[in-house]
């Protein structure tokens, strides 16, 4: 099972957006029961009514930036586009561990809170924060994701073992479970004055937008189009400041160093949960586990820097670098990095045991031999 | 140090292959030969704590076989068991007093649990068992008849390494030296020096060669201060702390650089435990314990060795740290700490100790008290560029910029001395130079560029 790592880079780093600035956005449900995330209200076209009111807080100011923070040398105009690889992270250790084929089922968040209702005046509650971050839903895309790669491929485990699978899948990584162990984790490092910060920036227009554009990025199937705009980038490279912009977003939120620390989190697990159903006398002590969880981050931490940067791109591409550029700004602020530190260990942390107990689930319902037989190509029948 | 556990392995290997298979005609004896066959086998194949069931199987049913017992006592020293070792080895010895290879090894255990005068009584008696002529010839001839009688009789060689080793342990090495002289171990004249640096140069030969070239230099010249300081050194890397600690001592007094000189006095201050003597017998213990939980595996084992080494030397830092990685490898980053704190109030010098715990207490966000600690490591050993790291990142965590700045910075122009360019380090400065602080914090590798500082 640790052989699906390979193809969980990608997801987490398709998922994990900088997660330091983002806002409310729009949220509406069409007649075919398909949830859409937008940063514009939906139109009548749309035919649904909208489930979150965001409109922009007026009252709501970006907090003042440092001196330090402007001064940042003008970028040259470069044609040094670093070498876009495609996003697909198929090794000769993920044959056969690839995601299913049938059409990705649209994820739902239930119980999301309208943002309108949140209050502008008072405390703001951490779960009014973390809704207000898009943390609900991006978590959402990121648990269906890691639920669609434990699956098996399609047609290599038998009926019973297939649903079997589905519903510890269902019952393990239950998106309000998983998302109140990050809520109480991040509880634990909230600091008011940062939180309020954080919040006010969050309420900003060019927040919300931001979110938006994040959340969207986290949905399912993304995978395609991001290889499509990579594709496009050969002809239409972005400037020399838009990749500048990305570095330092990048730098001032750590968000590459979480997608590893997410990487060694799921390794961690899924060598905790196999090993522990292996036979006693080849477990794995912790010690031995954390080296492996080192080892593969120390493997990912470049690919994912490659991908990351390619999902960057694409996710803001709509954004104008003026825009980027608050973005960047609150990011280096106290408030900024404080949000993005604690969002790092609340979700390493909640997610990489949801992971351990997920596949700890999975192994005592399917027998590891049983795994290991519906990752083994069948042989070919001889006439 | 002619015995070192290699030595000692094969001495069990031939005390196993000379098993008693040759009375297997009672039913007994060949279910004991079965059992030391079957020892040999797992011995041979690494599975040493199934290689002591099987040579205890075969002492319990053949308590009058000398072989079966001697087997027993060899394992049981090979692993630690010292004990158990001295019990059969006393067994054996009443059975058999005047077998000249288990007077040998019982002399060289004497020797590994630091009971030197026991050691030299067992040598007299080896030496007594030779014919009469050759005894006067060892005692008396000149010099030049000596390296033909040694070659001619092995187990007079024996004698005479063991002798050497006891009287360097127990610090007479000008005696030791003439010893060495008298029995044409070394020879006048010749660079031994030399020679052990261009086996260390090349690289290619065994280490255990490179290690005894080394000795050799030792005993043959006493100006080579180098030599005496790299024999020092790899001793203390091994874990053979005592003599490692005398050699560092010469070493560093024999040495005309001041440089030098200082240097010697910190690596005895800040790796070998100052003047805190370590017994012979709690260093054989840890250096078996190490290997027990590194080669073997076998926690239990090494849990118990390491325990009974800290009891018969309370200020021997290693094992503290040992017990830590032990606990932190089962997952008890508590106990883990607890140990090394032990550790720290044993041998506030450690600096292997104060670093470990750093990093324990960076790990675990204490960062305050990791700050106070890896500060410790740079002030006792400033050329730790891995430490160094260590305490920049844990600066950076505290949002001490500048001073994390100025460690970092101090440590890439270290290691590009070495030829260690830590890019990772240099693009993180890069980026905080130009972007101010970042949610991440700083990477903090460890390159290994000195020899046997990392192998505490």
């Amino acid at each position: 099972m640790t052989d699906r790592l390979a193809v969980l880079l990608s997801i987490v780093a398709l998922v994990l957006m900088p997660t330091s600035g983002v806002a409310e956005t729009y949220r509406w449900i069409d007649e075919q029961g398909n949830v859409t995330y937008s940063d514009r209200p939906p139109q009548p076209k749309d035919n649904g009514a909208p489930a979150l009111d965001a409109k922009p807080a007026p009252d709501a100011r970006a907090p003042e930036l440092k001196a330090s923070d402007t001064k940042a040398p003008e970028p040259k105009p470069s044609a040094a586009l670093p070498e876009m690889k495609t996003l697909e992270l198929k090794t000769p250790e993920s044959k056969g561990l690839t995601a299913p084929t049938q059409t990705p089922k649209r994820f739902e968040v239930k119980g999301a809170p309208p943002a309108g209702a949140m209050p502008r005046i008072g405390p703001t509650k951490i779960d009014d924060l973390l809704e207000l971050a898009g943390v609900r839903v991006q978590l959402a895309g990121l648990l269906h994701r890691v639920a669609a790669d434990l699956r098996p491929p399609p047609g290599q485990m038998s009926p019973a073992d297939q649903a079997a699978i589905e519903r510890v899948l269902a019952q393990s990584l239950r998106h309000e479970t998983i998302y109140a162990a990050v809520r109480d984790a991040f509880r634990l490092q909230v600091d008011r004055p940062n939180l309020e910060a954080a919040a006010a920036w969050l309420r900003t227009p060019v927040a919300r937008k931001i979110v938006g554009l994040e959340i969207a990025s986290s949905e399912p199937g993304v995978e395609q189009k991001v290889a499509d705009y990579a594709a496009s980038l050969k002809a239409n490279p972005p400037s020399a400041r838009r990749l500048e912009l990305l570095q330092r977003l990048d730098w001032v939120t750590g968000a590459n160093e979480t997608s590893a620390d997410l990487v060694a989190a799921i390794a961690r697990g899924l060598s905790s949960a196999v090993s522990a159903a292996g036979p006693q006398d080849s477990r794995l002590r912790p010690g031995q586990i954390e080296d492996r969880a080192a080892q593969v981050r120390a493997r990912a931490t470049e690919t994912l820097r490659e991908v990351r940067a390619m999902s960057m791109l694409y996710t803001y591409q709509t954004l104008q670098d003026e825009e980027l550029s608050e973005y960047v700004r609150f990011s280096g602020t106290d408030a900024g990095r404080w949000f993005s530190i604690s969002m790092h260990k609340a979700l390493v942390g909640a997610v990489g045991r949801a992971v351990e107990q997920t596949a700890t689930e999975l192994v005592r319902a399917v027998p590891l031999e049983r795994w290991a037989r519906a990752t083994t190509p069948a042989r070919q029948a001889v006439k | 140090m002619t015995i070192p556990l290699r030595t000692i392995a094969v001495a069990i290997m031939l005390s196993l292959c000379l098993a008693p298979v040759a009375t297997a005609q009672q039913r007994k004896a060949v279910a004991v030969g079965n059992d030391l066959d079957r020892a040999q086998a797992a011995f041979q194949g690494g599975r040493y704590a199934e290689a002591l069931a099987l040579a205890r199987r075969g002492a319990a049913q053949a308590p009058t076989s000398a072989r079966a017992l001697t087997v027993r006592a060899g394992m049981a020293e090979f692993m630690g068991e010292f004990e158990e070792a001295s019990t059969y080895y006393d067994r054996a010895s009443a059975l058999t007093p005047d077998d000249p290879e288990l007077i040998y090894r019982t002399a060289s255990f004497a020797v590994r649990v630091g009971e030197y005068d026991r050691a030299l009584t067992q040598l007299d008696r080896l030496l007594a068992l030779q014919p009469t002529h050759v005894r006067w010839l060892f005692q008396w001839a000149p010099t030049y008849l000596q390296a033909g009688l040694l070659r001619d009789h092995p187990s007079l060689e024996h004698i005479v390494q063991i002798k050497l080793d006891i009287l360097t342990e127990k610090g007479d090495l000008a005696q030791a030296r003439q010893l060495a002289r008298s029995y044409a171990i070394v020879r006048p004249g010749e660079n031994y020096c030399a020679e052990a640096q261009a086996k260390s140069r090349d690289g290619g030969g065994e280490r255990e060669d490179t290690f005894k070239a080394f000795r050799l230099a030792t005993l043959a010249q006493p100006d080579a201060a180098d030599c005496i300081w790299w024999y020092g050194q790899w001793l203390s890397d091994e874990g053979y702390v005592r003599l490692g600690r005398l050699m560092v001592i010469e070493g560093t007094r024999v040495t005309a650089s001041a440089g030098n000189k200082e240097s010697g006095a910190r690596y005895l201050r800040v790796r070998l435990g100052g003047k805190r003597e370590v017994p012979k017998r709690a260093e054989q213990l840890f250096l078996i314990a190490r290997q027990r939980y590194l080669r073997d595996g076998d926690i239990d084992g090494a849990v118990r060795l390491f325990d009974e080494s800290i009891r018969l030397s309370p200020a021997f830092a290693r094992p503290y740290n040992y017990r830590a990685t032990i606990a932190a490898d089962l997952g008890d980053r508590e106990a883990a700490l607890a140990w090394l704190q032990r550790g720290v109030q044993a041998d506030p010098d450690s600096w292997r100790t104060h670093r470990n715990l750093g990093k324990l207490l960076a790990e675990l966000e204490r960062y305050p008290e990791a700050e106070m600690h890896l500060r410790k490591v740079v002030e006792l050993f400033s050329d730790d560029a891995g430490g160094r790291l260590a305490l920049a990142r844990v600066l950076y965590a505290q949002g001490k910029y500048d001073d994390f700045a100025k460690e970092a910075r101090a440590a890439v122009a270290f290691l590009a001395n070495w030829k260690a360019p830590v890019p990772e380090v240099r693009d993180f400065l890069a980026k905080f130079d130009r972007w101010g602080p970042g949610a991440s914090l700083p990477p903090a590798p460890d390159p290994r560029i000195i020899i046997g500082w990392n192998y505490d």
